[in-house]
């Protein structure tokens, strides 16, 4: 009798793993040829319930994309942020990609690229797309002259501004970085935090130090470092350096930046306990159409560019930013046409929808006239046109290794643990070692 | 049954007015109010958790950032429940979750007991080496595993599986398992179990009919354990699945954390939701432990 | 009784299933990691085989004695931790009233997904309206410390929410363990009119030494190969001060792609790992028990 209850247990065991493969493999749909239809997998970052908008459109283009290619179905899986690049990288180590997914720019694709995991685009880009992007942005997906991604989204960083705060300590948008060191102590000395910043995710720290950089040393010089045909122990990326700490010295930040997220630091700017935010214009929603956040508020927030220090070489129409995500094909997809067709399709309209539906800024050219948008987007689109410059994110433009390296020694500058010659320094021997490879 | 083993098994309860506390002298009463107090603080601290998360899941971001963690929003944003519930396939993902920790459970409490059972009752060369060889099975960290992983259940066609997700949940839990089990199986007298033997009961009989009810208080306090790793669990079920329809709870979390920004009352309310059958769960296999006792004083 | 307790057929097959899992998705994970550990490997193209250089170069990484070190700080906390958590099972164990309640209520953290108790010390630390340094602050301390962003403080501000976190785990197994205690055993110790301290110090301790035993090595391995709520609440920073040794791992392969050398630290964490569980042996192998 006992031995039929171990039996019997072992049986239940054995079934339910013979049901459950059973009922996956079923389901199961290998990329590629299954029955007459061909499916293409496609991975994104955009989950329904954080980015609705964008999950819309994607669904939208999606259903048109099959209402046009009847033998095709896309698959979609969606995953956040974080849990999407490691779900990349473990794919990738196994060569098993989506047919067609989300990839980064420059540093970050690297890798994939070399490792032959990419579809060059270049006929999708030849076959009429080229003129559509704007001017600088499917390069940074470009490597030794052919194009591995396009991208969907294009951001800059201005210093948004509290305006009821600036008017009621009397302040003028700064012009100048002596005059924007005013404002700041101003605030400081009437107890108003003047800079939110939220540093434990580093790269929010680095926009500062970018833009400090730029203004000093003009926009080559960054580059210059990152690509090896320049130094990082130029003197105007030390004295970069030393004007982040000077900020730091000022209390120009709310208080324990280093231990807090974006979304913390972002708060004190929407509470109104910090005056002045620097971030990419992916936050124009929060200070337009967001609903959650008081009208009032939202009313009041303007921008500024980065002020142009007095004697230094930079330009104020030189903007951080660049392209966001961007669409990858998988090198070893089976249905790779089909795959193309479809990025080509998403890339075309994407950008007919994106600003106006989803508030986010396409790669491609937006045509005002056509689209209704918030003041506050006409005058960032605006600003764009007349950029003379765009310096990529430099945790983009640098490879993986280097880019940690950097962002550490952003946290350990902005915390004073580092002096500026040995953050140069530092800098100067991650990039050195990273070239000898 | 060829034999009426718990014939004893009439279960030994003091009765409660022997306390050990008895006697009331002042200073036992002051002692004891003492202890009370530690004990009412510890507990407030232990169950304030819950509460903030109820209020962290009526909230937005704005409230969640700059109200007081326990002050209550103006207006309560139900609406954050209604929008967990609407948005994608929660009561698929429900099933799923459920399924998963169910099975997963299932398979490493009856597994483990085995193992336990045969390196603590049964005699043989190679015991020590093998429990070695399973406690290793501890010492591995989560993201060093997931590429080899991932490329073992491609070999078998297993990724977008549930059985990829069920099978790791027990395989990295049998360790910790096995070793919980194992301090209590030492403690267990063996009396009852040799006396089994005298009378001619089969080892399966044994295992199955005599220690497995004895063990019961940590089986349920090791299923408790299982229970709550597994339900969380959310690293292996992104790597190894990418299907929509064998996602679990964990992916409700996700649906809203965004590229720049993150939706954390939405979050606040898909916790509230799956911690509830857990908690509900718990309740029940906490009883557990101490019923347990009663069948586990078979030896009187 | 020897004769059916040494059934050679019987023990395959109650070890078997188990063992077949174990080595298959754990052990064959292991050797894989210790050979990427060999290899100069980014995690996409071909794997170029380096032989020890990575370990080589492991052992002269002064980062990674820095996590190692902190790593081990949440281990002796952990362990330190672990006297209360039995203290408070005594105590509930025992014939008080409540008891019941008070120890489902203590158990409720521990049902808890990592996010919810970050958020919820995040909450706690946050350096301007947190709830630590409100309090802080209304008892008269003028500048509070910004908890999780001094590289001094960062580490031990995390280790606190670590330890609250596994309460729950560590007082049910005890509890567990003192009610499988026979009641008889207590019984008589009382009737020859011991305290119930007495009762607690020479009897239930001394009975439940095996499952003590046991959670220290659990609290040991588990605090070495930590991860959860420091990737959430300090990503290891400021600048590597809360950085251990799992997170240190994660961060050189999947943020930087350096796939081979963080194999070797996942390897080399294992390896730490036996030896410290070794040393717990040697220690406490007075008596002889399977542990």
């Amino acid at each position: 009798m006992f031995k039929k209850a171990y039996t019997m247990l072992l049986a239940c065991v054995l079934l339910l793993t013979v049901v459950l493969a059973g009922c996956s493999g079923n389901s199961k749909e290998t990329s590629g040829e299954s029955g007459s239809k061909k499916t293409i997998k496609f991975m994104h970052l955009w989950p329904q319930g954080s980015s609705k908008q964008q999950n819309m459109i994607v669904t939208d283009i999606i259903k048109q994309f099959e209402a046009e290619h009847k033998d095709v179905k896309v698959e979609v899986e969606v995953l956040e942020n974080e849990q999407y690049k490691n779900k990349i990288k473990v794919l990738s180590s196994s060569n098993e990609l989506p047919d067609v997914g989300f990839t980064w720019a420059a540093g970050y694709m690297k890798p994939f690229v070399e490792g032959k995991l990419f579809a060059s685009l270049d006929d999708v880009l030849n076959g009429g797309l080229k003129d559509s992007f704007i001017k600088g942005t499917t390069e940074a997906y470009a490597t030794d002259g052919k194009t591995y991604g396009l991208p969907l989204e294009l951001n800059i960083a201005p210093i948004y501004y509290n305006k009821q705060i600036f008017e009621k300590y009397n302040l003028e948008v700064p012009k100048t970085y002596s005059e924007f060191q005013n404002v700041v102590q101003t605030l400081e000395k009437n107890g108003v935090a003047p800079i939110a910043l939220g540093n434990k995710d580093r790269w929010t720290g680095s926009l500062w130090y970018m833009y400090l950089a730029d203004r000093i040393g003009g926009s080559e010089v960054l580059n210059k470092a990152i690509n090896r045909s320049g130094s990082f122990e130029d003197p105007a990326l030390v004295s970069a350096a030393d004007e982040v700490q000077k900020l730091v010295k000022e209390n120009a930040f709310n208080k324990g930046f280093n231990g807090l997220s974006n979304d913390e630091g972002k708060s004190e700017f929407l509470n109104g306990k910090a005056a002045m935010y620097l971030m990419g214009t992916w936050e124009l929603p929060n200070f337009t159409t967001n609903e959650e956040i008081p009208k009032d508020f939202r009313d009041n927030v303007g921008f500024f560019k980065f002020p142009t220090v007095e004697g230094g070489k930079g330009d104020i129409n030189s903007w951080v930013g660049g392209p966001g995500v961007g669409l990858f094909v998988a090198e070893n997809s089976k249905v790779k046409d089909e795959a193309k067709e479809f990025v080509k399709f998403f890339v075309e309209k994407w950008g007919e929808q994106s600003v106006e539906k989803a508030g986010v800024i396409p790669a491609t050219k937006v045509d005002t006239t056509k689209v209704e948008l918030p003041q506050l987007y006409v005058d960032v689109l605006n600003e764009l046109n007349k950029a003379s410059n765009l310096t990529l994110f430099a945790d983009v433009q640098m490879s993986a290794s280097v880019a940690e390296t950097h962002l550490n020694l952003i946290q350990s500058l902005f915390g004073g643990e580092v002096k500026p010659s040995d953050f140069a320094k530092k800098h100067e021997d991650a990039l050195k070692k990273e070239e000898g490879k | 049954m060829n034999q009426p083993v718990r014939k004893n098994a009439a279960p030994v309860i003091l009765p409660e007015k022997q306390s050990s506390f008895g006697t009331h002298s002042l200073w036992n009463r002051t002692a004891y109010g003492i202890l009370y107090l530690f004990l009412a603080i510890v507990a407030v601290f232990q169950i304030f958790p819950i509460i903030w998360l109820f209020l962290f899941s009526l909230k937005n971001n704005q409230e969640v950032f700059n109200m007081s963690p326990f002050a209550l929003p103006e207006h309560p944003k139900w609406e954050n429940y209604a929008k967990v519930w609407t948005e994608g396939n929660i009561s698929q993902y429900f099933m799923n979750s459920v399924v998963y920790t169910v099975a997963a459970v299932i398979l490493t409490v009856v597994l483990a007991s085995m193992v336990t059972f045969a390196i603590t009752r049964m005699n043989w060369k190679g015991s020590k080496l093998v429990l070695g060889l399973f406690m290793v099975g501890l010492m591995i960290p989560v993201h060093s595993t997931l590429i080899p992983l991932f490329s073992t259940f491609t070999q078998f066609n297993l990724i977008d599986s549930p059985l990829s997700v069920i099978l790791s949940y027990t395989a990295f839990n049998l360790p910790i398992t096995i070793m919980i089990l194992l301090g209590f199986y030492e403690a267990l007298p063996r009396e009852v179990e040799e006396a089994a033997v005298m009378d001619g009961a089969s080892i399966n009989h044994i295992f199955f009919k005599i220690t497995l009810p004895m063990t019961s208080p940590v089986i349920a306090t090791a299923a408790i354990i299982n229970m709550i790793y597994n339900w969380n669990e959310f690293v292996f079920v992104n790597t190894f699945i990418s299907s929509d329809s064998y996602k679990t709870l964990t992916v409700g979390i996700q649906n809203f954390i965004g590229q720049y920004t993150t939706d954390w009352g939405a979050i606040g309310a898909t916790l509230v939701i799956s911690i509830l059958p857990i908690l509900i769960a718990f309740f029940i296999l906490s009883n557990r432990i101490v019923e347990g006792i009663a069948s586990g004083s078979v030896k009187g | 009784m020897d004769k059916v307790m040494s059934n050679k057929k019987v023990i395959a097959l109650y070890i078997a299933p188990a063992l077949f899992l174990v080595l298959a998705l754990i052990y064959v994970p292991i050797v894989q990691t210790g050979y990427f550990g060999m290899t100069k490997w980014n995690g996409v193209g071909a794997k170029e085989f380096i032989g020890l250089e990575n370990y080589m170069a492991l052992i002269k990484d002064e980062m990674f004695w820095k996590t190692a070190y902190h790593s081990l700080m949440l281990a002796v906390f952990s362990v330190i931790s672990l006297i209360g958590y039995l203290f408070i099972s005594i105590i509930l164990a025992g014939k008080i009233k409540g008891a019941d309640l008070l120890r489902k209520i203590y158990l409720i953290p521990m049902l808890l997904a990592s996010v919810a108790i970050a958020q919820l010390w995040l909450k706690i630390y946050h350096p301007s309206n947190g709830i630590l340094n409100t309090i802080l602050v209304s008892l008269g301390v003028e500048n509070p410390p910004s908890w999780l962003a001094e590289p001094g403080l960062a580490l031990y501000a995390i280790i606190v929410p670590i330890i609250w976190q596994y309460a729950g785990f560590y007082i049910l197994i005890y509890y567990a363990a003192l009610k499988n205690i026979p009641e008889s055993l207590l019984e008589a110790a009382r009737i020859d009119g011991a305290t119930p301290w007495q009762i607690a110090l020479k009897i239930k301790l001394p009975l439940i030494m095996n499952v003590i035993k046991v959670t220290i090595v659990l609290a040991v391995v588990g605090s070495l190969k930590y991860f959860d709520l420091i990737y959430v609440m300090t990503d290891g920073g400021p600048n590597g001060s809360s950085e251990v040794m799992a997170s240190y791992m994660y961060h050189r392969a999947f943020k930087e792609f350096d796939f081979g050398y963080g194999s070797a630290i996942g390897f080399f964490l294992l390896v730490i790992c036996l030896v410290v569980t070794w040393i717990i042996r040697k220690f406490t192998a007075a008596d002889e028990n399977v542990y």
